[in-house]
């Protein structure tokens, strides 16, 4: 034992010698690996090789009877007494691991600051007025100056914006439109994911010069306009030398974007901080709806990992803005009588949202033994407490969820309601799967000697004290839980391979306009061949990793509604549909909806400005639509005021202009 | 038993050290009591009279509520059946351990889940040290926490002993070509970094397996990655006996190898071993803790004082009493084991007794 420490320290610095090896092989081969590139011909033999999906047509070509629109009806986002300046400082838990956007660890937590928040695509949903609309969802206008859709023909034109410029100058044209396809759909990238969705979701592109475009859909459904306003093109001129070494070649260099925001090579102080550099004459700066965001000069990241100490940094003034959501950091670690609140220096703000929300829950697998049993189920969805943990956990600040589709407005079920916490009936239900006495430890057993317990897997760390109180309650209904607290990837792959038994997760959902079923809902991503032809189930078939079907539900009835809603042009039969479907899921009983947490809660120092609404209520985190600003002034003073002990009105505020009732 | 006179002397010499006996005697005591914890602390009654029948709830199965006339199936809740039939004034009793809260049980503060502060500071009834960052009973975690501790040191150390040992004195008297290779293995056997084994192992062992199994699978990896700075005392002290007349004379009476290696050369080598146990464990509940302050010990929601300390570096400014709690146990028991090993080693130390030079 002695020896743990001294061996820890050798193999330390063993493993420095390894890293140091590599480092410089890999410098070397890098060195030689650049050599100038150009796939101009590549590409245009791509195009020249799918005449079907690159069609050049001329203006001439364009139907005469379009309706453009350009949403610039729609009320202003932002305020108008935002100040431009400033530098804006936050903190990363982890430093990125590339400025890629596709391919491997690209997907990671600094992807909204690299594309998801900063990127103009060709138009937004607008995120306050939400309504279904004729046409679909409200739009504004981002990189296209108009747009028009048309339903029978299952395509939508869009014009772009003629002073469009990439950050480092360039035109953005039609051109950088085809060449995003051919990017998402090329094998170098090393992304099956944008591979297979680019490929299968449109039917095909056609320009028509150099400012003008269309692409046309496989089917018209009720978000037809969405799907293709919501891209985005991407920089021919940068990506000339795409080949095998994609990943080595772009993997510190940032991509020209459209967007407010750039990254500069002398600002990747890679494992400690990155800025972000706020473009020079962005070409939208003046643009409405894009005018009053992105305001600070510069953004910048430092890496703390640890939670507790980056609200250290926050409390010191190192850090401008910090996330209060949870219960303890909102009432205790920051309350409101801190003397930094009191003293007016932080400001406390409640906001809540109202869009689909990360569906937290308990996802059980039904191709488990004991789990493949409804009645289990059901009897562990009333063994379930959720309102506790509400109530004693959350304090009573979050919402229970009543189905996993909720927040879609008109598509979510109106009247299911989540099964509730009741002893009795959970007895019921395990009664009639067999389980009717109770073992020396008061876990339920069947006639086979065996028990009702579970392994409960989750890779929230910050949320394991909501399992403790779930487990202690399940216990009185004769259900034993056992917890497995793994790190966040981990417990992702356990899922995505199908490995748990019950596993405490969510999915994070988009605000589109309705839930989506095949995912997670259709055989197809459960087992291979899941049925035989007559629909009575396979009984040879093969579990299916990798896909997000976690409750493994394999119910044929359900697959012929979700294709039969998938193919839907009418949004009420889709609606229905949807009804249909959530009903047979709640009979199903795989997934036990957990919480919504229907609010975010702030903190941040005085001199971090906001609109007098707060923000929109589409609204994910308070930097995601980037309508915040620093106030150099203000920041002076308030640091002053702190060295003297001068003080502020202190500010706790609400916003509830958006919260939906129970 | 009859000792060697030797050991007795030890022994004597031993207990003449106050500090370290003192604190042998303490250490042994909570040992001991920790056997017991379940009459000390829980909250399951230690006897109940109902319609003139005793029960005993503490060991054996759980007893619904039903048994005792409430309306659920679930365990009786005892602290409220004495409520209960207090205020009957019939003739049924509940008798309750002296600390009534299990280290599982989320107890609301003020209504919700959070640390409330100890009884003697202003907190609720019946948490001695307060509640941690889900109202569970801070002294019941610590509590239990100890007991797991310690006998995982315990375990932990009586494993990589008798493999230590049994390797260092194999490689001392055997010596030559098997020493020589059996060296170079031991070298590159503790150059494998032990934390990122753990870590390794412990996430691909199947997630099946109960609480039991895994603190085992725990133990075997920590033994297998520590038993090997054990062999390189044991093999000097080895080839120093080996080389003496007793030896020599043992092996021409034709005792057999093992008989020689642990009947008369282990005896004579033991003082040293001896001097490193309580150094060995209190690196056990070291490492113990530090892994489960790592997240990669003793699975949730085994009572841990790693995972009490996690809890309280996060809670520093808001409940310093856990941080504080499980600082000071744990300075308490490595104290304790410190002045002990200090005492054996004075105690056994072999200028003061040997017969030899």
């Amino acid at each position: 034992m002695h020896q743990v420490l001294p061996s820890l320290s050798w193999s330390g610095r063993w493993l420095l010698a390894l890293a140091g090896v590599f480092f410089l092989v890999g410098c070397g081969k890098k060195k030689e690996a650049v050599v100038e590139r150009d796939n101009t011909a590549e590409v245009k033999a791509y195009y020249a090789a799918n005449p079907d999906f690159f069609r050049f047509a001329t203006p001439a070509d364009l139907p005469k009877d379009l309706e453009w629109e350009n949403g610039a009806d729609l009320p202003e986002i932002g305020s108008p007494a935002a100040k431009k300046g400033g530098t804006f400082y936050t903190f990363l838990q982890d430093y990125p691991r590339t400025l890629r956007h596709v391919g491997p660890d690209a997907n990671g937590s600094f992807r909204p600051w690299l594309l998801d928040d900063v990127v103009v695509q060709w138009a937004w949903r607008h995120p306050t007025k939400t309504d279904v609309g004729p046409k679909g969802f409200h739009f504004f206008s981002g990189l296209a100056s108009e747009w028009a859709i048309d339903k029978a023909r299952k395509t939508v034109w869009v014009r772009i914006e003629r002073n469009a410029r990439w950050s480092d100058g360039v035109p953005i044209t039609a051109d950088d439109m085809l060449f995003a396809f051919y990017f998402w759909r090329s094998k170098y990238i090393q992304d099956p994911w944008y591979n297979n969705f680019y490929t299968t979701n449109f039917a095909g592109i056609t320009r028509y010069d150099s400012h003008t475009f269309s692409i046309t859909l496989p089917e018209d459904r009720p978000d037809m306009s969405e799907r293709v306003l919501k891209l985005y093109p991407q920089p021919a001129h940068f990506f000339k030398e795409l080949g095998d070494d994609f990943l080595e070649r772009y993997q510190w260099r940032a991509v020209p974007t459209p967007g407010a925001y750039t990254i500069l090579p002398e600002d990747i102080d890679k494992g400690r901080s990155i800025t972000l550099t706020r473009v020079k004459d962005w070409w939208a700066k003046d643009k409405k709806n894009w005018r009053y965001r992105f305001n600070p000069d510069k953004i910048r990241f430092s890496v703390i990992r640890d939670t507790p100490k980056s609200f250290e940094a926050f409390k010191k003034g190192e850090i401008d803005f910090f996330n209060l959501s949870l219960a303890e950091y909102w009432y205790d670690k920051l309350p409101d009588s801190d003397p930094l609140v009191q003293a007016g220096l932080v400001q406390k703000n409640k906001f809540y949202q109202d869009f689909p929300r990360p569906t937290f829950g308990l996802w059980m697998n039904t191709s488990r033994p004991l789990l493949d049993n409804r009645e289990v189920r059901v009897g562990i969805q009333y063994a379930t407490n959720w309102q506790l943990v509400i109530d004693k956990f959350a304090r009573g600040d979050w919402q229970r969820m009543q189905t996993g589709s909720d927040g879609y407005g008109e598509f979510t079920h109106p009247t299911l309601r989540s099964r509730p916490f009741s002893i009795e009936q959970a007895l019921e239900s395990f009664a009639k799967a067999g389980f009717t006495t109770r073992g020396p430890d008061g876990v339920l057993v069947n006639a086979k000697g065996e028990r009702l317990s579970f392994q409960l897997t989750t890779g929230y760390e910050a949320l394991k004290d909501v399992l403790t109180i779930l487990r202690e309650e399940a216990l009185k209904a004769g259900v034993e839980f056992r917890i497995e607290v793994l790190d966040g990837t981990t417990a992702f792959k356990k899922l995505r391979e199908k490995q748990h038994d019950i596993s405490y997760t969510a999915f994070s959902v988009s605000p589109e306009m309705y839930p989506r079923y095949w995912e997670d809902s259709h055989s197809v991503n459960a087992y291979d061949n899941a049925f035989l032809p007559d629909g009575t189930v396979n009984p040879e078939r093969k579990l299916k990793t990798q896909t997000n079907n976690v409750t493994s539900t394999a119910l044929h009835a359900l697959d012929q509604k979700i294709v039969a809603y998938d193919r839907s042009s009418g949004a009420e039969e889709m609606k229905k549909l949807a009804f249909e479907m959530e009903e047979m899921l709640y009979e199903h009983a795989a997934f036990s909806p957990g919480q919504v947490v229907p609010f975010m809660r702030t903190g941040s120092w005085r001199w971090i400005g906001y609109p007098e609404d707060f923000h929109v209520k589409l609204g994910k985190n308070f930097t995601e639509w980037m309508l915040f600003w620093v106030d150099e002034e203000k920041k002076k003073e308030t640091l002053d005021a702190r060295r003297t002990g001068a003080t502020f009105p202190p500010v706790i505020r609400t916003y509830d202009q958006y919260k939906t009732k129970d | 038993m009859a000792l060697n006179p030797l050991t007795v002397k030890k022994l004597r010499r031993f207990r003449s050290i106050r500090r370290g006996y003192v604190s042998f005697l303490v250490l042994a005591g909570l040992i001991v009591l920790s056997l017991f914890g379940e009459l000390l602390i829980n909250s399951r009654a230690l006897a109940v009279s109902y319609e003139g029948r005793l029960h005993f709830p503490t060991y054996g199965a759980n007893l619904p509520g039903t048994a005792f006339g409430l309306g659920y199936s679930y365990e009786t809740n005892y602290r409220e059946l004495k409520k209960k039939f207090e205020a009957e004034g019939l003739e049924n009793w509940v008798l309750l351990p002296p600390f009534q809260f299990n280290a599982f049980e989320n107890t609301p503060y003020q209504n919700v889940f959070k640390p409330a502060p100890p009884s003697f500071m202003g907190g609720p009834e019946g948490h001695l040290l307060g509640t941690d960052t889900t109202g569970r009973d801070i002294f019941a975690r610590l509590f239990f926490g100890f007991r797991v501790a310690i006998f995982f040191a315990l375990a932990f150390m009586t494993l990589t002993y008798v493999i230590g040992i049994s390797v260092g004195c194999m490689m001392g008297y055997f010596g030559g070509v098997f020493d020589l290779i059996v060296q170079r293995l031991i070298e590159v056997w503790s150059n494998i970094p032990f934390l990122y084994m753990v870590i390794i192992i412990f996430s691909v062992i199947p997630s099946t397996l109960s609480i039991p199994a895994r603190v085992a699978i725990l133990l075997v990896v920590m033994v297998l990655f520590s038993w090997t700075s054990m062999t390189y005392y044991m093999r000097t002290a080895t080839y120093r006996e080996k080389a003496r007349d007793y030896t020599s004379a043992a092996i021409v009476i034709g005792a057999g190898t093992g008989r020689i290696i642990f009947n008369h050369i282990l005896p004579n080598t033991i003082s040293t071993v001896v001097t490193f146990m309580p150094f060995t464990i209190v690196s056990a509940i070291t490492a113990v803790t530090a892994l489960d302050f790592l997240g990669f010990g003793l699975p949730a929601p085994t009572p841990s004082m790693g995972e009490l300390l996690k809890q309280g570096t996060q809670t520093l400014t808001t409940a310093p009493w856990i941080v504080s709690s499980a600082f000071a146990a744990l300075v308490f028991i490595l104290t304790l084991v410190t002045f002990i090993g200090e005492a054996v080693r004075e105690a056994f130390d072999p200028k003061k007794f040997t017969t030899y030079e």
